[in-house]
């Protein structure tokens, strides 16, 4: 059976020049962290900008030996893209310049238009807008754990970790997110099924 | 003498791969299953283009 090589033995390959084993790591969580930031900012061109920074300040601070393994690498990751999330609402409030609510996402990639008809693909992606308006609509540390969870695949005790609260409070963020997005489904008569 | 019982499950036999357990021992997914399976279904995926420029850009610097 074909070993999976760890995101630490990767690193440390990666520091002795092996620069192909970064790539790797990037292909292995590009996923996770994207869809944290996204589903965070809703301007595509920044949500992309905010990925590449964090990545760049993950090699930056491999480099300069500011890792140190223990087995959390992708939960360093994100508390790194979550730095960045923050300086960036920081950045916006002290521009006092918050006005991107014309912006029509488009993050939700859904299966190529070319397998499903267009009456699918376009009940699809109503879906997918009502599910990102759900998601939009909870309090910044319910949507926070809903994101951290389901998007970017994180467990409790990561979560805990990133957003320095105990497990128990995370699970009851979730909880309460859960209850909130099913009423307000019940409310908008949102029927949400994708199959 | 027809009394059901419940097979006896190994430890091994209990699949906990991908699973949190406190998510678990709090019934998440079984309570909401309906919110979070739809939440499951919807993927957010970087552009290709996107994960190509980045690549460019580490490749630059490194």
């Amino acid at each position: 059976m074909k070993k999976t090589i760890s995101d630490y033995e990767l690193i440390e390959r990666f520091v002795k020049g092996e620069q192909s084993s970064f790539e790797q790591l990037i292909k292995r969580h590009k996923n996770k962290v994207f869809a944290y930031i996204s589903l965070y900012i809703r301007d595509q061109a920044l949500a992309e900008d905010l990925f590449q920074d964090t990545f760049l300040k993950v090699i930056q601070s491999v480099k300069s030996g500011k890792y140190y393994d223990n087995g959390k690498f992708i939960s360093w990751v994100m508390r790194i893209a979550h730095n960045l999330i923050i300086d960036h609402f920081r950045r916006i409030k002290q521009l006092n310049t918050v006005s991107n609510d014309d912006y029509e996402s488009d993050l939700f990639n859904s299966k190529r238009l070319a397998e499903a008809n267009i009456e699918e693909h376009l009940i699809k992606r109503q879906i997918q807008k009502d599910i990102r308006k759900l998601i939009n609509e909870l309090p910044d540390d319910q949507k926070e754990v809903v994101i951290l969870r389901h998007y970017a695949g994180l467990s409790f005790k990561e979560i805990a970790d990133i957003t320095e609260v105990s497990i128990n409070t995370a699970l009851g963020r979730m909880r309460y997110a859960l209850i909130n997005m099913r009423k307000m489904m019940e409310e908008k008569k949102i029927s949400l099924t994708l199959n | 003498m027809g009394i059901n019982s419940t097979q006896l499950l190994s430890y091994r036999d209990i699949k906990v791969r991908n699973t949190d357990l406190f998510e678990d021992a709090w019934g998440l997914n079984t309570q909401y299953h309906d919110v979070t399976d739809l939440l499951r279904k919807v993927r957010v995926v970087p552009r290709k283009r996107l994960t190509k420029r980045l690549l460019k850009k580490i490749r630059q610097i490194t």
